[in-house]
């Protein structure tokens, strides 16, 4: 991950009012935060729909769990380890999902969707009657219920795709859109390309969460807490490093971001590369602050850990008070926790604003 | 006499415990406020008033699990107004608690006992295994 990739996917995903991305293991905890996260973010305007679409994450969710085919267990992510994501491009939401299945599985997946995709709301309810009173249940225990109830809820069809890897599996992507009908606000269709696009620089980047949205305090809590449900194999002291990083970095966000139409957005993004955490963050700043910041990055990035220890202490009894109030022991303490530098863009975006993106890693 | 100031922990605050007649004085749990100035504040108020006629003998304890940068300033701020008891010649001890195995509020510890100018003991109590984020 380099401050490039930030900008990159930042702008990837420029329309989105909200997107998250995951990819790694799947546990009740990932969908309990992954849904309060986004009902959390949700836009007024779409409060309706947050039942429905809560429904339709924990179904996609659990379709992965059930159809996954996938021989690794509690190892480092791969580029077709499971992925999850959700994204709000206009009145539009996407609930996007790929696993791995069998080759010998796709005939089956592809017929049911084809069908689902091509009956009427009538045929439809039928059908599902129909499955109901099937004594054919799949050996994973789904009735092939699931596919109906996303078409039924969203009447709208399910885009899908299968990309082969092997001669034994198949990447399996399939995309849920739910509509907002009083929103008018009509997107372009977003297919199911740049969910595979999306997918595929993801697990290039070897990222496993990505969260792109308004960074207020309410947005920070699940993030955070989803991070750290992930962490039980870890010791102590490397969930509070990671923990104390986050929220740091989160924090800077909601609080030094420029507001731009009335949001403090910003991009986070958290990945494993080579057996280490890399954490990166990227958000507009008024063109006037970045002077100062840069400032402050060269100068923790000049010191050794005697000299930020020194300076830590001496802001701890001395204080300096900043703007903002904060006492400037934040990015002394990010430099003093990592190994590597901070590594740091700016990107002119207008006179008034510009991009400010920041990976460490540790 | 002051009244005791009592402030349940929150996700993000610490509780507030400061008894003068029970002897108690704690501030434990997770300090990760968006505006520490504002929490702290009335904390401040009123220790600037205990700090001119403290008891005799004041331990004060610090639980904190964590606290991020822009609380680590205030829990100074904290401290350096206990170093006023020691000029009315009355004595002051800060013990400093943590979670054993959890190394970063040790030595988050270790550093504040540094710049700090007081009596200040660092106690390990014995890990419970599920940590409560």
């Amino acid at each position: 991950m380099t401050t490039g990739t930030i900008f990159n996917f930042f702008n990837l995903l420029k329309e989105d009012g909200i997107s998250f991305a995951y990819r790694g293991s799947f546990s009740n905890s990932v969908l309990a935060m992954a849904t309060e996260l986004i009902k959390n973010n949700m836009d007024e305007e779409h409060s309706k729909l947050r039942n429905k679409l809560s429904f339709l994450m924990i179904e996609s969710f659990q379709n992965i769990a059930r159809y996954a085919d996938n021989d690794e267990e509690n190892q480092d992510p791969t580029p077709t380890s499971d992925f999850f994501m959700v994204r709000n491009v206009g009145n539009i939401f996407f609930v996007i999902s790929a696993n791995l299945i069998d080759n010998d599985k796709v005939p089956l997946v592809r017929d049911r969707l084809t069908k689902v995709n091509t009956l009427t709301k009538k045929e439809l309810n039928e059908f599902y009657r129909e499955v109901l009173t099937n004594k054919q249940i799949n050996q994973k225990g789904g009735a092939g219920l699931g596919f109906i109830e996303m078409v039924r809820k969203t009447e709208d069809k399910l885009p899908f795709d299968f990309v082969k890897v092997n001669e034994e599996k198949s990447m399996f992507f399939m995309q849920i859109q739910l509509r907002n009908p009083n929103v008018e606000n009509p997107s372009e269709d977003v297919s199911i390309e740049d969910a595979k696009f999306i997918q595929k620089n993801i697990a290039s980047e070897k990222i496993l969460m990505m969260h792109k949205g308004s960074f207020s305090q309410d947005a920070v809590g699940p993030v955070l807490k989803m991070v750290e449900d992930n962490m039980h194999n870890m010791k102590l002291k490397m969930q509070k490093k990671i923990y104390h990083f986050l929220v740091e970095i989160l924090q800077n966000i909601s609080k030094h971001s420029f507001v731009l139409d009335g949001e403090r957005e910003g991009i986070f993004l958290m990945g494993m590369n080579g057996g280490r955490f890399e954490v990166g963050t990227g958000n507009y700043i008024a063109s006037s602050k970045v002077d100062s910041l840069k400032a402050q990055l060269d100068l923790v990035n000049s010191m050794d850990n005697e000299a930020l220890n020194h300076l830590y202490r001496k802001y701890l009894r001395e204080g300096r008070v900043t703007e903002t109030g904060s006492a400037g022991l934040g990015l002394i303490d990010l430099a003093r926790e990592t190994e590597d530098k901070i590594k740091y863009e700016f990107t002119p975006v207008t006179d008034e604003y510009s991009f400010f993106s920041l990976t460490v890693k540790f | 006499m002051s009244e005791p100031f009592i402030l349940e922990k929150s996700k993000t605050s610490p509780g507030i415990e400061f008894d003068r007649d029970k002897g108690v004085f704690k501030i434990g749990g997770r300090s990760i406020v968006e505006d520490p100035n504002g929490f702290y504040m009335p904390i401040y108020e009123w220790l600037e008033t205990y700090v001119k006629a403290p008891n005799p003998y004041t331990e004060f304890v610090f639980d904190l699990e964590y606290f991020n940068s822009s609380s680590a300033r205030q829990v100074m701020k904290v401290i350096m107004l206990l170093e006023e008891i020691e000029k009315t010649g009355n004595k002051i001890k800060v013990i400093w608690m943590y979670e054993e195995g959890d190394e970063m509020s040790q030595e988050r510890g270790q550093e504040i006992k540094l710049v700090s100018k007081l009596d200040f003991e660092i106690q390990e109590y014995p890990s419970d295994d599920e940590i409560d984020f």
